[in-house]
């Protein structure tokens, strides 16, 4: 035992020189939390349409996050798991008639299910080769859509998908209206959040970091690295299909257009620009990305080029997407100068 | 104690191409011996090391482990299930997290059960973390890093890197550890701690190892035997002793 290293076993030293003011998060946190749950009656109905779209862009964000900044596999297969969950909840809909929560899971484990044998070739690529593979599944599921016509019904698309109803034996309840949507994608959207909290903070989250930092590292202390990839995987095509299935219902038509690459990619942008490897950088992006995007539908014609100056602008000063710049700020509201 | 060794490769070959890295090379490791590899550069002691840990795919050949024919195994299974470990020759931590957080991620695939059980956040679950936690606190105690444990891996030194490398190797309790050139680069002092290290391992732990390594005096003073390869064959086996006054050895190592 001649190795038992005497080391001084004081901790790090408190940062008691340091200024501290008062613990502002849990205040901030309830005024978050009373600004979302008043948002309808704060803002206008066309303000309100642009946030339910970036909570509904949200969660395929955050499975692309799982995917992109906790395992380090870059995907663009976010917009055909998208659109499997958009068709499938809306297939439900127009011909079963099913609730809406029916549909949720539907579309979550249907785009779960179609990853596995999309994943398993997929995933035995290199890093660029993986991408590719991912582009052209978007291409297929939208060359799917477009000409399965006696399901799909090719490009007419599937249309008056009925608003979300729910029903509990014999009541039923359906929302309709802009107000009453927005509560629901933003449940669904806090529980998303939460779930992706649950998995990174998990042992599994960590082993998912260990294979972005150092795949063979993580190989030679036993992680089943490749299993991993192909359940992350799976995980994300999950969250897109649950965020497709609250689009098939919000826009009440789905067309082969869903599978598109600009999906995918609003979708990167949305976890890079935010911070990938972030929960919250991921939120804020998605309302900052998606809301950005629809707010400036308005002058139409500058919309594009204001979207590329704003990705410009976060390419040169925020390198690390938005994370960092929150962490900063939640840390000074924490009273820590 | 079974008197099989713990590790034996039995007629292993590797080809790249027209080369054959590996020819027809057999070995063994004993339970609880030091065994070292030494040979010129390119004589296939790193290609064989690859392929017996499942980094690589041997073209013939057989890998016994404890009794094991673990032959084609990937090396994360070999890690998990065989508690065969192996370090890399470049230094190799997870540079962007701390030292604790390096030793947790090497002890975790050895305490749960089943990778689904690696998704829970449950009280089964915290507590195997904490084990963990507390183990690894012990083994950074051990290898002198206690005052950078919160620091990121990566801003350390190239030793304390190998420190760290060593301590992730012995957190699931291995039976047999793997060194590719343990000693490169680093400064002598941090060669006497990981020494030791690899003693106490040894002898306290029960750890066997087999040690690719150049530096001589390293050898003689750890290893009780030598296998040395050249040109993809085993060119001669037996004590550090009699291993430096053999004429074949000097010959090749002095390209004769």
């Amino acid at each position: 035992m001649s190795l038992t290293q005497t080391s001084r076993e004081t901790p790090l030293a408190e940062p008691s020189l340091e200024v501290r003011r008062r613990d502002l998060r849990l205040p901030l946190g309830i005024l978050v939390a009373i600004v979302a749950l008043s948002a309808p009656f704060l803002i206008g109905s066309y303000a309100l349409h642009a946030i339910i779209i970036a909570l509904i862009f949200l969660l395929p964000a955050h499975g692309l996050n799982l995917l992109v900044g906790y395992t380090g596999l870059l995907s663009l297969a976010q917009a055909a798991f998208f659109g499997i969950g958009a068709y499938t909840a809306g297939l439900l809909a127009v011909h079963y008639g099913t609730p809406f929560y029916v549909n949720l899971v539907a579309a979550g484990l249907m785009a779960g299910l179609i990853a596995l044998p999309l994943g398993i070739p997929a995933l035995r690529l290199r890093a660029t080769s993986f991408v590719m593979c991912t582009l052209g599944f978007v291409i297929i599921g939208q060359a799917i859509a477009k000409n399965w016509i006696s399901v799909t019904r090719g490009d007419m698309g599937l249309s008056s998908i009925p608003k979300p109803f729910f029903a509990l034996g014999p009541a039923s309840f359906t929302v309709s209206g802009t107000t009453g949507f927005y509560y629901l994608t933003l449940a669904v959207a806090v529980l998303a959040t939460l779930a992706v909290w649950a998995i990174v903070r998990s042992p599994a989250g960590r082993n998912m970091i260990a294979i972005r930092e150092n795949e063979t590292l993580a190989e030679s202390v036993g992680v089943p690295t490749w299993r991993y990839k192909l359940i992350v995987f799976m995980l994300s095509a999950v969250f897109a299909g649950v965020g497709g299935s609250i689009y098939a219902h919000y826009l009440t038509v789905v067309s082969p257009l869903t599978f598109q690459m600009y999906y995918s990619t609003t979708m990167l942008i949305i976890v890079l620009g935010g911070g990938a490897g972030t929960i919250s950088g991921v939120v804020f992006g998605s309302l900052l990305f998606v809301g950005l995007s629809e707010a400036l539908r308005v002058a139409p014609e500058l919309r594009m080029i204001a979207y590329g100056f704003c990705l410009l602008i976060l390419v040169f000063w925020f390198k690390k997407g938005f994370a960092p710049l929150l962490n900063r700020f939640w840390s000074f509201v924490g009273g820590v100068k | 104690m079974s008197t099989l060794p713990i590790l034996e490769i039995s007629n292993l070959t590797k080809s790249y191409g027209a080369v054959k890295a590996v020819n027809d090379v057999s070995m063994h490791i004993d339970r609880g011996e030091i065994c070292g590899l030494i040979g010129p550069n390119g004589s296939g002691k790193s290609t064989f090391f690859d392929c017996s840990t499942g980094l690589g795919r041997p073209d013939s050949g057989k890998v016994t482990l404890d009794g094991q024919d673990i032959t084609g195994w990937s090396l994360n299974r070999i890690a998990r299930e065989g508690r065969m470990l192996r370090s890399f020759q470049k230094t190799v931590v997870f540079k962007a997290l701390d030292v604790e957080e390096n030793l947790i991620i090497a002890g975790q695939m050895f305490t749960f059960p089943s990778l689904f059980s690696t998704f829970s956040l449950g009280r089964m679950s915290r507590q195997r973390v904490t084990a963990l936690r507390e183990r690894a606190r012990e083994l950074i105690r051990m290898a002198g890093l206690w005052d950078v444990r919160h620091m990121p891996a990566g801003n350390l030194s190239g030793g304390q890197q190998k420190l760290i490398q060593f301590a992730s190797m012995l957190m699931p309790e291995p039976k047999i550890i793997l060194l590719d050139e343990p000693m490169a680069g680093i400064n002598p002092k941090i060669i006497e701690r990981v020494v030791e290290t690899i003693k106490y391992a040894n002898k306290s732990l029960g750890v066997s190892f087999l040690v690719i390594e150049h530096n001589i005096d390293v050898v003689t003073s750890i290893c009780e035997r030598v296998v040395v390869l050249d040109q993809g064959r085993k060119l001669a086996e037996g004590t550090p002793q009699t291993i430096v006054q053999n004429q074949q050895v000097r010959e090749a190592y002095l390209g004769g």
